[in-house]
């Protein structure tokens, strides 16, 4: 199936979630879409249109917090991303793990660097920061600060 | 007459066999240099060594057996010096040979890997077990054709257990080397030595990038420079052993002493290139090795020296 | 100067550390131990357990997970040894100075003798940092003396 094909029937199949549609190059299609409907658009995607879930990249930027999902589709070189738009305070949204193996590790990154909360995830644990490092603290976020008083921030001279 | 022999064990077994020891594994560090095209240790490399490690500190794994980890270097420091001692009593006085002698040289020979076995079990680490399990399977593998090949020479100096019998057969007859079997004999026992000094291609229990040192990983200090010093003196008394069965042995008269010489010389050559020859072998290829080949190389070898070639 | 340090310091082993660096000093290090930069000349070996190592060669911005272990390995060198600290992210963390996850450089966590800056140092500075602290201690063990 050519692009366009799969482009136009994405967005027919999704009319009523898709808030954008952002056809940037030949080989990139950025898709915002609505929080609540990330499972079915994924299941979509997989189990149609055979797509291959790279990486999710998750930001924190001025007013909200947001996730891109890529998904890659091979025969006709093409690489999705799903983006949604997350509430800055309190960011919460389905995990995709139930359906997709793939991205356990992903959403565990996701949750102790920015905090976003995952819905249904089997395994929420830390997965990279060390044991010692207190809840609560995000260090992606803008507004990390430091909150360790032995750290040793200046070079000495 | 007590005294005489302490002499000798102090002396032959463990003074002068550390020094040719020391000296050969610098001949075979300097030869794998050059090979590699680089520059080698200076002469003095392998005593300084030694030294240093005797200056460090030991430290000992909470909850190893304090015994015996202390007690393996030890242990295989004084299976080396014996058999040694052994070796060189023979070759100075052949009237001092005693019966059964050479079966107990084999036996005092198997004592240094089997104190690397009791060392890699007694600290308390997976990989040293993991590298004494494969030193285990190591020995068991190649102890059969060694043993085997070895009584070549004793077919061939009328079935005489003596290391002076031997020695006295090939004074008059001329070396067992000569023989075709006595050939296939020392290529077999060549290739056995090779995993008896765990060299490369058969260094599998002391991998260094595989298992980081296997069994020695817990020595340190003192103990490790026991170990260190046991691997140099089978490096010397491995090759003599060889040249007592196969070569003639040693004369200390005049021109003969330098054949001595460039006996025990080639046969640390023929180590070395060996070693820098060829990869490290896996565990199964080289039981398989030791069992198939090997043997039968062995047995055909025995098979020729009854019917006299 | 003693016969302990005179050995040690002609037979130096080496023992390569990676604290979580980008793995660009680890490959200058082990560049140093192919046959173009000889270093058995010096006597140097790599070997194979933490036991058995003089030199430790500590490379990378030490962070919080290995600062844990980096000081349980400490404990299980015998002493005496030296520590060089090789490439700017183990000399003060580099451009990783005000990283969440390095809170501390190097030398605060153990104690560090020779410093050899770069990122990553030629196998040549790492051979000459190594050859200058090996006269440095000769030099100090001769002002003790006097």
């Amino acid at each position: 199936m050519i692009r366009e094909e799969v482009l136009r029937q994405v967005q027919e199949r999704f009319k009523d979630d898709i808030i954008d549609f952002f056809d940037k190059t030949p080989k990139r299609v950025f898709i915002e879409i609505k929080p609540e409907s990330i499972t079915e658009v994924v299941q979509y995607i997989l189990k149609e249109r055979a797509a291959r879930f790279n990486i999710a990249t998750a930001l924190d930027a001025r007013y909200h917090t947001e996730i891109i999902y890529h998904f890659t589709i091979e025969d006709i070189n093409l690489l999705i991303s799903f983006r949604v738009k997350l509430d800055k305070k309190k960011p919460k949204i389905d995990s995709i793990t139930p359906i997709l193996e793939g991205a356990n590790w992903i959403e565990r990154e996701m949750n102790e660097m920015l905090g976003i909360e995952f819905v249904g995830h089997p395994d929420m644990r830390r997965l990279l920061l060390a044991d010692d490092w207190p809840e609560g603290i995000y260090p992606l976020r803008c507004d990390y600060k430091e909150w360790d008083e032995k750290a040793i921030r200046d070079r000495g001279i | 007459m007590v005294l005489s022999h302490l002499y000798f064990l102090v002396i032959f077994g463990f003074l002068l066999t550390g020094c040719i020891g020391l000296l050969a594994s610098w001949i075979d560090r300097k030869v794998t240099a050059r090979v590699q095209y680089r520059v080698g240790p200076p002469i003095l490399q392998p005593f300084l060594d030694i030294i240093k490690l005797l200056g460090k500190e030991t430290l000992m794994p909470a909850g190893a057996s304090k015994v015996t980890f202390f007690l393996a270097p030890a242990l295989g420091v004084s299976g080396v010096i014996l058999a040694s001692t052994l070796l060189w009593l023979n070759v100075l006085n052949t009237q001092e040979t005693f019966i059964g002698d050479l079966i107990v040289v084999i036996y005092l020979l198997t004592i240094p890997s089997l104190s690397l076995i009791i060392g890699g079990f007694a600290s308390r680490n997976p990989l040293a077990s993991l590298g004494a399990s494969r030193e285990m399977k190591l020995i068991l593998s190649y102890e059969l054709p060694f043993i085997l090949a070895l009584l070549v020479p004793v077919i061939h100096s009328g079935l005489t257990i003596k290391l002076g019998g031997i020695l006295n057969y090939q004074a008059q007859n001329g070396i067992i080397l000569n023989s075709v079997s006595g050939f296939i004999a020392w290529a077999v026992v060549m290739l056995c030595i090779q995993a008896k000094l765990g060299l490369v291609p058969f260094d599998i229990a002391e991998a260094e990038t595989e298992i980081t040192s296997g069994p020695l990983i817990e020595y340190s200090g003192p103990a490790l420079a026991l170990f260190k010093l046991m691997k140099s003196m089978l490096l010397f008394t491995l090759p003599f052993f060889v040249m007592i069965m196969f070569l003639g042995g040693l004369n200390w008269e005049g021109i003969h002493l330098l054949w001595g010489f460039l006996k025990y010389i080639g046969l640390v050559a023929l180590i070395t290139v060996i070693r820098n020859t060829n990869p490290r072998v896996r565990i199964d290829h080289a039981v398989r090795f030791f069992w198939g080949p090997m043997t039968l190389l062995a047995v055909l070898a025995i098979f020729l020296a009854v019917k006299g070639y | 100067m003693d016969i302990k340090t005179k050995a040690l310091l002609k037979s130096p082993w080496v023992f390569h550390l990676s604290t979580g660096s980008c793995n660009n000093c680890d490959i200058e290090v082990l560049d140093c131990l192919t046959p173009r930069f000889d270093i058995e000349r010096f006597g140097m070996i790599l070997a194979g357990s933490i036991k058995h190592a003089d030199v430790l060669l500590v490379t990378g911005s030490c962070n919080r997970q290995s600062a844990i272990r980096l000081k349980r390995l400490y404990e299980q060198v015998s002493k005496p040894v030296f520590v060089v600290a090789i490439g700017e992210c183990s000399l003060s963390r580099g451009m990783f100075i005000h990283s969440y996850n390095c809170p501390v450089p190097l030398d605060k966590i153990i104690p560090v003798d020779v410093y050899i800056p770069g990122c990553p140092p030629k196998p040549e500075a790492i051979i000459a940092g190594v050859v200058k602290m090996i006269e440095k201690v000769k030099a100090a063990d001769k002002a003790k003396k006097k």
